[in-house]
């Protein structure tokens, strides 16, 4: 190698290796004990819980909250391998884990709706899968007037479908739908619009609407009235618990995390996600 | 066969080959189309550059590119070096049917065609826990790495034997070292296919979901070092769109702009590739 090729070639090696050195690299224990939060778990709780940790953050600054997604049994099992500091569950503890301890910060609830000319009051949930698969097409067959139903559906991929079909045991399927809408604003404005149209939303967008004078008329099931309060006391069926779970009771900084997700300091926040709070 | 006849299966070929290139374009027609008129409004400057409010529904993207270009950065930057070098010992130091020449080209070729989530699930297993990286940029890099290694080795491989055999036996006749064989004759020589093998990794690696929601993870914060967890903009589209209510906007915005991220390394490697070889050609 001629020498000035030797110099340059050397140089750049040097220069490259100044340039990484100058990076900000930081080792795992380089960052002092507690200031991480990791939690994991529930794809359906990861974008409310990220909001609730960025939250908290701006109030307790030096803390980091580190959400990751996977879904509940991931949450569940990475707390228990010590992974995470707390798992994310999108339903009640199972009867085997019983010895972890959980933290309910809000609800998910969905609600059956029609429009509000629409005179039947409640469906009886084979009904209602009976209007979903397509065996009942008429309204005429469930007390109502003789017109046509109008099924609609979620989108592939939404949590709303996933509980709904899990209820009803269907499979998406099974479910013969005429309009397939992707939030629950357009679900409302789609049944709102459409006197023989039959849809599912979450409550709490529901009973909001409902009650700011949008045509809609929310369903009892199981005559169950579906409010955010039968939601909350957790007596409605079509709803789940949206669950913090820790390996053992809460305690320091991972209490207080659980503490302020349950406070009303957040409660803006799980609205914006369309759950259903804790509390007034 | 008369002149007619033949013209007229000139014809019906014509015809036939025109259908399958325009069907061919169609479906890149139709996503360009759909990104760009439902995601056209939403990007804007703010957007590309602020940070992601309500779950991505308002604000930007600007740590989630950030963290894309780290972690495609630390992919790449694993990724050629070792690809090169396997590269080079596949075709210059080892005759194309050695034991271990084939038995390297064999595993590459499983590894080429493993699904992606078996890699994201390797790279939690192997960089997060055993490792003890952690959900990291850097776990998610080199997740990445294992994922498009065998892309680079086996098109810098096969750029190496498209040299002809001439110019290796020329050179050790004028007494050139291997080394400087290597590095005079041989690299410039490959460049253009190694640009190639650095294109189709970079293009597997910065549209990868499954390998990164599992390593690189989901936290949308601007990492502050390689130990952060940092979501990549292809996590980023899968949440929207499949997970937040009322995401699909920033969905559409956001693919855009990841479509453009390709397009301009796509155009950059073409124009070094250009530049290169016009050099070579008037310095030979």
């Amino acid at each position: 190698m001629p020498f000035p090729v030797f110099f340059i070639f050397t140089l750049r090696i040097i220069l490259v290796s100044h340039i990484l050195w100058a990076l900000p690299w930081e080792y795992p224990n380089a960052r002092a004990e507690g200031e991480r939060l990791i939690i994991t778990g529930s794809s359906t709780m990861a974008p409310l819980v990220s909001e609730i940790g960025k939250r908290f953050e701006t109030l307790h600054p030096g803390i980091r909250v580190d959400v990751q997604t996977g879904g509940s049994s991931r949450g569940i099992a990475d707390i228990v391998n010590g992974l995470a500091d707390i798992g994310m569950a999108s339903r009640a503890l199972k009867s085997q884990e019983q010895h972890l301890s959980g933290s309910v910060i809000a609800h998910d609830g969905i609600t059956i709706i029609l429009h509000t000319s629409n005179p039947v009051q409640e469906l009886a949930d084979d009904q209602i899968r009976s209007i979903y698969t397509g065996s009942i097409t008429n309204w005429s067959h469930v007390g109502g007037p003789d017109a046509a139903i109008t099924v609609v559906n979620k989108a592939e991929g939404r949590s709303t479908l996933e509980l709904f079909l899990d209820y009803f045991h269907l499979s998406n399927r099974d479910v013969h739908a005429h309009v397939v809408i992707g939030d629950n604003e357009q679900g409302i404005k789609t049944v709102a619009g459409n006197p023989n149209a039959i849809g599912y939303v979450s409550i709490g967008t529901a009973q909001y609407d409902a009650t700011h004078g949008i045509g809609i008329r929310l369903l009892s099931l199981q005559h169950i009235p579906a409010t955010i309060e039968t939601v909350r006391e957790g007596r409605f069926p079509l709803s789940r618990p949206l669950t913090l779970v820790t390996k053992s009771p809460p305690a320091g900084l991972i209490k207080t995390f659980i503490v302020f997700a349950q406070s009303p300091q957040v409660h803006d926040l799980i609205l914006k996600q369309y759950f259903v709070p804790l509390q007034e | 066969m008369s002149l007619q006849s033949r013209h007229g299966q000139d014809y019906c070929l014509s015809v036939l080959i025109w259908t399958g290139a325009t069907l061919v374009t169609i479906p890149f027609i139709w996503v360009m189309g759909d990104l760009l008129w439902n995601g056209w409004d939403h990007l804007s400057f703010s957007f590309v550059f602020s940070a992601p409010q309500n779950a991505g529904r308002e604000g930007g993207i600007g740590p989630i590119l950030i963290s894309t270009l780290l972690i495609v950065g630390i992919c790449m930057g694993t990724a050629v070096p070792m690809g090169l070098g396997t590269a080079l010992f596949l075709s210059e130091y080892t005759r194309h049917d050695h034991v271990l020449g084939r038995l390297i080209r064999g595993s590459l070729d499983v590894l080429a065609g493993v699904p992606s989530i078996v890699f994201g699930l390797f790279g939690n297993a192997l960089f997060c826990q055993i490792l003890g990286l952690g959900f990291s940029i850097l776990s998610g890099g080199l997740t990445l790495a294992c994922m498009v290694l065998p892309i680079v080795i086996r098109t810098v491989e096969e750029s190496f034997h498209a040299i002809s055999h001439e110019q290796r036996v020329s050179a050790a006749a004028l007494g050139l070292s291997k080394t400087t064989t290597i590095r005079t004759i041989l690299l410039p020589a490959a460049f253009p296919g190694l640009l190639v093998g650095i294109i189709l990794g970079l293009g597997r690696a910065v549209a990868e979901t499954a390998a990164l929601i599992f390593t690189s993870g989901y936290v949308a914060r601007t990492p502050e070092s390689l130990m952060d967890s940092g979501r990549s903009l292809a996590v980023h589209i899968y949440d929207l769109a499949m997970n937040v209510a009322g995401g699909n906007p920033h969905a559409y915005a956001t693919a855009l702009v990841l479509v453009g991220l390709v397009f301009i390394i796509n155009f950059a490697s073409s124009w070094i590739a250009a530049r290169w070889t016009s050099c070579n050609r008037l310095s030979a």
